[in-house]
């Protein structure tokens, strides 16, 4: 029996040291692999909308392609939901088995996955095709690693505001924040006008994370969660503890719709645009639904928005705040070879005016965007703020912190602003899960 | 006893579902084992830790007792619907004369819906902004004070996420247990009712020692089932809010597939095993002890 045993567990471990090691031979920096383009079917698992403008341009540049190269096909996978994808994306990494195309964050995982050869030099990939000057530098930054390599290529730029309805804080006799730290006092007199302060999707957790990386940023800059994630800064620390502070004080004015942690994204939004709710905080991915004639028309002339209000002493300025490229596309080193990178040659340069047509910003400089005829003013106004944007952007921290951290902050957010924990507790429990998560993902 | 040829054929016929039982069931148990002596995230190098995850386990992480009672609790709430519901109706439709396909219908639907039909019913009726059905009905009958967002109140949260899996199969162990009451011979019934034995005394006397192998396959297959529950509470709440409505199930997979850490989470997987083979084992000596007594 004990022999019987043994042989299956050294099986067990065959099989998965086979399943780990393997494959991947080829070298990151050569982006351009020479040899005859052989047309085949490639694959790109990605986590976009379905019926969005980069699935659906992607899809056509890819026809066009292949009516040159007869036998080309480009099968794209998308799982939009991102903590879904993000599983799917890390089991198949585990078993070995990505696709040529692949998109992902700059997350920890990610930078484990470049430094194991495994995804090509985006950097010289761009700068060999001679687009790398076109786009903004800003969404080139989103997608680096803390190294400053660069191994996923952004499809979109998007800037990310506080929506407002003018009616609802005219009715509560409140303006437009100047300072962070006047938005819980805000929130008070909104409730007391018998107004939703803010709308949030609580259901995905990463709008809630969006807040406690506000304080931070103006407080001590960028490089507070790059320090963060690595043990190097701790919530203990001022930053940290206004952040935390702050977050607790927006529980305690009850600046959330009630029970908001149950309540998804299309709810948040449905809130905000029937008029419930005051405040509603997302990127311009949105402008669609919040700039245009498909917003109720009751809210339509009430809507504005407002950039990340800053505060006394902030280190960043109004013009810097979250503008995110989106997740980005990595190639794979081991299935590059001429087609994949002839493909992207011919996709990459087209991409920028196509998407730009359809109203979205691209993350290139080189094309105008195109305004939608049904927009309403705020359309314009939304783009024009990415022409005059800081140096200095807020990295969403679902992107930077290793997963078992970022799921536990994600968590405990939700226990503090709902006042089920203390300040002190939820200092101490995230300086203790990050002082244990990081050494392993940041060694 | 079979004569040795037959005994043969039926190795032979009984050999090909063992070998796909034993690598569809027992092999992945295997590997969880050995994988849970290992840190490994999936694309670094294997490496050998010994008892560490263990240690870690019962010593070192608090999620993991909290999800571990939270377990129990889910599985206290959906056994006593499950079961006790089940016996509940099952017991009185054998009473009924009219309606009896009708109403075993209407309680075994719930079975047949999809699991994430039913979570997002359960989110709109738990809901209170939108106020949702639970909330509504409270306020009709003068209840308003218990208004709350069930789901997001830690102290409810457990209990809301419960009601759904056991409501969702109390039809199928009431069909279950109304096969075996309609069993009970009819003549012992009777034969007790003359003697003057109350209706209590007739169930459990004689109608529920009669049931009570029944019994025990399904309070078995309710336990490994509540024990392994996992769909429900994680797309209601996804263990939330904080690690109210965290499972040992839902930590398990969160652990291997959000915060790739496979050795780790071989090692809860390990423990649901076990602790899953050992409720079966109280289950079968705490009934065989009372059925000898």
């Amino acid at each position: 029996m004990i022999k019987l045993f043994r042989t299956a567990a050294v099986a067990a471990v065959t099989a998965l040291a086979l399943a780990a090691c393997g494959g991947g031979a080829s070298n990151p920096s050569n982006v351009s692999p020479t040899g005859e383009i052989k047309p085949r079917e490639i694959s790109w698992l990605l986590s976009r909308p379905a019926d969005g403008a980069v699935i659906n341009i992607m899809k056509k540049l890819a026809d066009d392609y292949a009516k040159d190269h007869p036998g080309f096909s480009l099968n794209l996978i998308t799982t939009p939901d991102r903590p879904s994808y993000i599983q799917k994306l890390e089991t198949l990494a585990a078993a070995n088995k990505l696709p040529e195309l692949f998109d992902t964050d700059a997350t920890p995982f990610a930078q484990q996955l470049a430094k194991q050869g495994k995804m090509v030099d985006a950097e010289k990939l761009l700068k060999d095709l001679g687009v790398y000057d076109n786009y903004r530098p800003s969404a080139l930054d989103y997608q680096r690693f803390d190294d400053g390599s660069l191994n996923m290529i952004p499809f979109q730029f998007e800037l990310e505001f506080i929506w407002y309805n003018k009616a609802l804080l005219q009715k509560a006799g409140v303006s437009v924040p100047k300072s962070l730290d006047d938005l819980p006092a805000m929130c008070t007199a909104l409730r007391k006008a018998g107004i939703t302060p803010i709308a949030i999707d609580g259901q995905d957790q990463w709008p809630l994370e969006r807040y406690v990386a506000y304080q931070p940023f103006r407080e001590a800059g960028p490089d507070f969660i790059q320090k963060l994630k690595k043990g190097e800064a701790k919530f203990s620390d001022p930053a940290g503890q206004k952040s935390v502070q702050w977050m607790e004080a927006l529980g305690k004015a009850k600046c959330f719709q009630d029970g908001f942690s149950s309540q998804g994204y299309s709810d948040a939004q449905n809130q905000f645009t029937s008029g419930q709710a005051a405040m509603y905080n997302i990127g311009t991915w949105e402008l669609p639904s919040l700039a245009t004639d498909k917003l109720n028309p009751a809210v339509r002339d009430n809507t504005d928005f407002f950039t990340l209000p800053t505060t006394q002493g902030s280190v960043t300025a109004a013009n810097e705040y979250v503008s995110p490229s989106g997740i980005g596309m990595a190639v794979n080193t081991k299935t590059y070879d001429p087609l994949v990178s002839d493909f992207l040659k011919f996709a990459l340069v087209k991409y920028p005016s196509e998407y730009a047509a359809t109203g979205a910003l691209s993350p290139t400089t080189n094309v105008e965007t195109a305004v939608p005829a049904n927009a309403t003013p705020l359309y314009k106004k939304a783009l024009e703020k990415a022409n005059d944007l800081g140096n200095e952007q807020a990295m969403p921290w679902d992107t930077q912190l290793d997963p078992t951290t970022n799921g536990r902050l994600q968590q405990e957010l939700v226990l503090l602003v709902q006042g089920n924990i203390t300040p002190e507790q939820f200092t101490s429990t995230m300086d203790n899960a990050v002082a244990q998560n990081a050494p392993k993902f940041f060694k | 006893m079979l004569p040795n040829r037959s005994r043969l054929s039926v190795l032979v016929f009984l050999l090909p579902p063992l070998l796909l039982y034993g690598a569809a069931v027992l092999f992945p148990i295997l590997q969880s084992l050995v994988l849970s002596f290992f840190s490994w995230n999936g694309i670094s190098d294997m490496e050998f830790v010994g008892l560490a995850n263990y240690v870690r386990m019962f010593t070192g992480d608090d999620i993991f007792w909290r999800s571990f009672f939270n377990a129990l609790g889910y599985l206290a709430i959906c056994l006593v619907l499950q079961l006790g519901g089940a016996l509940l109706v099952a017991s009185l439709l054998t009473s009924l004369s009219r309606g009896r396909e009708l109403i075993k219908t209407l309680y075994l639907l719930p079975a047949v819906i999809s699991t994430v039909a039913i979570a997002f019913l359960f989110v709109r009726i738990y809901s209170i902004d939108p106020v949702g059905l639970l909330n509504q009905v409270l306020q009709w009958i003068g209840l308003g004070a218990l208004e709350r967002p069930w789901l997001s109140d830690i102290n409810t949260v457990l209990a809301a996420v419960s009601v759904p899996e056991g409501w969702r199969f109390t039809g199928l162990y009431m069909l279950i247990l109304y096969a075996a009451l309609l069993s009970v011979p009819l003549e012992l019934e009777e034969a007790a009712r003359l003697d003057g034995a109350s209706r209590w005394q007739l169930f459990t006397k004689i109608r529920f020692p009669h049931i009570r192998p029944v019994w025990i396959t399904t309070t078995i297959m309710a336990t490994t089932y509540g024990l392994r529950g996992f769909d429900i509470p994680y797309l209601m709440t996804n263990g939330g809010p904080g690690q109210s409505s965290e499972l040992l199930t839902t930590y398990m997979y969160k652990t291997a597939f959000t915060s790739t850490d496979f050795g780790y989470a071989s090692t809860i997987s390990v423990f649901i095993v076990v602790e899953c083979l050992a409720a079966v084992g109280l289950i079968l000596f705490m009934l065989k002890r009372k059925a000898d007594a």
